[in-house]
């Protein structure tokens, strides 16, 4: 089946928005179960959540204090940050709309809905209150419509650059909610010692993760544990070694993928070299630093070979 | 308010069964809801409802279905249609200076039911037409014996703006130019269809056809069960068929396209709806070029794919800036030139407007005699050429009485409707006329029939017109039925989406089974 360059743009992008909705939702949720277990007076602000997402000049911008209810309007309601969700769904909705014709005929319905659910919703789920109903409403719809494409897209290049956009935007997202543990977005080194293994159950949760790690390591909730099992796990789908060897399965098959194929032998050989048990806080921050810009030198190779090809 | 409600519950005789919100429960029972119990059809031809006020033989067990649902069953179903068409997104853009906006589709939830024994005249009478205007196009641009013989006087053909020099000498396959035709089909009082005009550029509307059959089926599917209704969803499988009979090579599967200027076009969902239905892909005019062998190509992953077929939906004029505008940024540079050369099949070929004119349709019924020595089985709409000084004279003198349209427009802009109008815009259409009487025609106002149309809380008659689309390759080929556009406001005649128009499903019904 042929491809337009365009429309596979389009696919990936819509992918890589679609994902990047879904993980801000469970991103908030991890995050205020992380405040609410933590006692008073030592739980960490809200603006740790902008950090993770590289947002601080946009918030900045718009917002004078980082407190809960401005971060959670920036992330949830808020249509002038274009990483908040409805600004994600809206874009994916758009290229959607754009594609319709190489996707299965529900997708379009179900992004849509999606959309004008978020339109009507997200003012009023700031607040606590409607909050954690709207989260999940976003992640369990975003799941439905990627559980829509992958039992019913043929596996030809529309489901390939679907699923490129969906793991590199995935694994974007599970090094950012591991730097939530990171040092140098919690300040100091050992400040939340005693609460580490809730912390880190609830970066767990948050990717969605909690009873795979229980299976495979045990019960023992602790750091360097969960960074391992998150990064480098052969067969849980939301490690990020599983979501690399996805894209290189993905580029595989398709015509001039050398350069791409390099960049993705790059991050799984940083990956691999690697060890959390070896590094502070403060390295494994620098590591997710330097492994995100390998995940952009990625897309712009794709950008490169496919999409704007000369 | 409330106590009307509370009248109609008394007064229906059927128990309500379940909860009416989203399932449908199966409604068996007489007596009439009394949105109905007012319907005049009044002095118009109304297509399910006899003067005497009962139904029309095909359309019985419609209404009387109809007319059993209680008036909050009908609002629920009208709110379910209009859900359906949010969630499935069926929509068009409307411009206007404050910005575009997207417009969910207007619709009614009450068919209009047509017999399959009428509808196989009309069907005939439309190919008759399409043929005669395909063999008019080709010979205007090859031979022009229409013009030599006098049958149509040759200044109104090649100073039509729609005149394209640039395709003068080219006879694309099997001699067909207009390959999509939607031709606009309005009932007048006697009950006759006729031909109001024939749109054989970018003719649009066919995918609300089948989408308006798809709420019905989904909001009223108690009504399918006592009828025989002709399927209309096969539409894209026969446009494919017949572009891919254009195909310039011989392939078993040509690779086919639909162009389309964009997102931003108002008929975008319906480009991305027939691309999808024909597993075509749906290309914008960046996505292709053409080499210096003159063959098409699209750009895709793999790299370049040559393209056989082009179902053009961007008007001609920016099809192509190395030939029409300069500054079109929808069009493909070289395309005329591959198309001239044969390399690609355009649909509808560049051209095909010069037979879409409200000056030229006056002369189809003398077309289908001099091409196919056959008398017009369809009736034209006695149309009066400003251009002519007889004519200008008795139109300027009943202005009152006749509809002027504008011979190039369309979506219902700049058109005048006589009885409609005050006397200001009477002498304002006088002068424009006078200025430019090759641009202006005028016909009488037809009484348009008319059909039951669920209006706030009670069924009214409201006129409508239809659409046919006419399938010209190889084969020719007629959907059975059409879009038919109704006018929401009381009294008027303007049936455009554009401007307040709504829409019905449309049935072609069988005999009783």
């Amino acid at each position: 089946m042929t491809m337009l360059s365009r429309v596979a743009e389009r696919l990936y992008w819509m992918a890589r928005y679609l994902e990047r909705a879904e993980d801000t939702a469970r991103l908030v949720m991890a995050y205020q179960h992380i405040i609410m277990d933590i006692p008073k007076g030592s739980e960490p602000g809200w603006d740790v959540l902008i950090s993770i997402l590289d947002a601080n000049p946009v918030f900045n911008e718009r917002y004078r204090a980082a407190n809960e209810q401005n971060v959670l309007k920036f992330l949830i309601a808020d249509r002038d940050n274009f990483s908040s969700i409805p600004s994600s769904i809206k874009a994916a909705r758009e290229n959607v709309r754009t594609t319709r014709d190489v996707l299965p005929e529900e997708a379009w319905e179900m992004v849509n809905e999606l959309h004008l659910y978020v339109e009507e919703m997200s003012e009023g789920s700031v607040g606590r209150r409607n909050r954690h109903a709207f989260l999940e409403h976003v992640v369990s719809r975003c799941q439905m419509i990627n559980g829509l494409l992958m039992s019913n897209l043929s596996r030809d290049h529309s489901y390939r650059f679907i699923k490129l956009g969906r793991l590199l935007e995935r694994s974007d997202m599970i090094t950012r909610v591991i730097d939530v543990g990171a040092g140098d977005i919690l300040e100091r080194e050992g400040a939340f010692e005693a609460i580490d293994p809730l912390l880190w159950g609830a970066l767990l949760q948050g990717l969605s993760a909690m009873g795979a790690y229980r299976r495979a390591v045990g019960p023992l909730v602790e750091k360097n544990a969960v960074v391992d099992f998150v990064f480098s796990e052969q067969m849980f789908p939301r490690s990020v070694r599983f979501c690399l060897s996805g894209i290189r399965e993905e580029l595989g098959p398709l015509r001039s993928n050398k350069n791409a194929l390099r960049v993705v032998e790059r991050a799984r050989r940083k990956l691999r070299r690697f060890d959390p048990n070896a590094a502070t806080r403060e390295e494994l921050h620098r590591f997710i630093d330097g492994f995100q810009l390998t995940l952009n030198d990625l897309s712009a190779v794709i950008t490169d070979t496919w999409f704007e090809p000369e | 308010m409330f106590v009307v409600l509370s009248v109609v519950h008394s007064a229906g005789s059927c128990p309500v069964i379940g909860v009416l919100s989203n399932v449908i429960p199966l409604l068996k029972c007489n007596g009439m809801n009394k949105s109905w119990k007012s319907y005049q059809a009044g002095d118009f031809f109304d297509e399910l409802i006899t003067p005497k006020g009962q139904p029309r033989v095909a359309a019985r067990q419609a209404v009387k279905l109809l007319q059993s649902l209680p008036r909050d069953e009908m609002d629920a179903r009208r709110a379910a249609a209009e859900l359906a068409i949010k969630e499935m997104g069926i929509s068009f853009t409307v411009y206007t200076e404050g910005g575009n906006i997207d417009r969910a589709w207007p619709f009614d939830i009450i068919p209009r039911v047509i017999p399959a024994k009428d509808w196989a005249e009309v069907s005939t009478g439309l190919t008759q037409r399409s043929r005669a205007l395909n063999c008019f196009i080709d010979d205007i641009y090859n031979a022009q014996n229409i013009l030599k013989d006098g049958v149509v006087p040759s200044e109104i053909v090649l100073d039509s703006p729609n005149y394209r020099p640039e395709c003068a000498g080219i006879s694309p396959r099997h001699g067909v130019w207009a390959h999509i035709c939607g031709s606009d089909l309005v009932r007048a009082g006697d009950g006759k269809f006729y031909v109001l005009e024939d749109n054989l550029r970018v003719p649009s509307g066919v995918s609300y056809m089948i989408e308006n059959r798809e709420i019905t089926k989904r909001v009223l599917p108690e009504l399918f069960e006592n009828y025989s209704i002709l399927p209309v969803d096969d539409y894209p499988s026969r446009l494919y068929q017949m572009l891919a009979s254009l195909s310039p090579r011989d392939r078993r599967r040509p690779c086919v396209v639909v162009l389309t200027p964009g997102i931003y076009n108002s008929a975008y969902f319906e480009h991305a709806f027939l691309a999808q239905g024909m597993g075509a892909e749906l290309v914008e005019g960046g996505d292709l070029f053409v080499d210096d062998t003159d063959k098409v190509y699209m750009r895709t992953v793999d790299g370049p794919v040559r393209v056989d077929v082009i179902y053009r939906r961007i008007d001609e004029d920016f099809m192509d800036p190395e030939v029409f505008r300069e500054d079109s940024a929808l069009g493909v540079p070289g395309l005329m030139r591959a198309w001239k050369a044969g390399k690609v099949a355009i649909a509808n070929a560049p051209g095909a407007g010069v037979a879409d004119d409200k000056v030229v349709y006056a002369y189809v019924p003398d077309m289908i005699r001099y091409y196919l020595k056959e008398e017009p089985l369809l009736e034209s709409v006695p149309t009066y050429l400003c251009m002519r000084e007889k004519d200008r004279e008795y139109v300027l003198k009943n202005l009152k009485d006749l509809v002027v349209k504008p011979a190039n427009e369309s979506g219902g802009y700049g058109l005048m409707v006589g009885p409609h109008s005050t006397k200001a815009v009477h002498r304002k259409f006088a002068k424009l006329i006078k200025e430019d009487p090759r641009n202006y025609i005028a016909q009488p106002t037809l009484s348009l029939s008319t059909a039951p149309t669920y209006i706030d809380d009670s069924v009214q008659p409201r006129h409508l017109d239809l659409r046919p689309f006419i399938l010209q390759g190889k084969d020719c080929w007629v959907t059975p039925g059409g879009l038919t556009r109704v006018a929401l406001v009381k009294g008027s005649l303007v049936v455009n989406s554009s401007q307040g128009g709504g829409s019905k499903d449309t049935w072609i019904v069988e005999g009783k089974k």
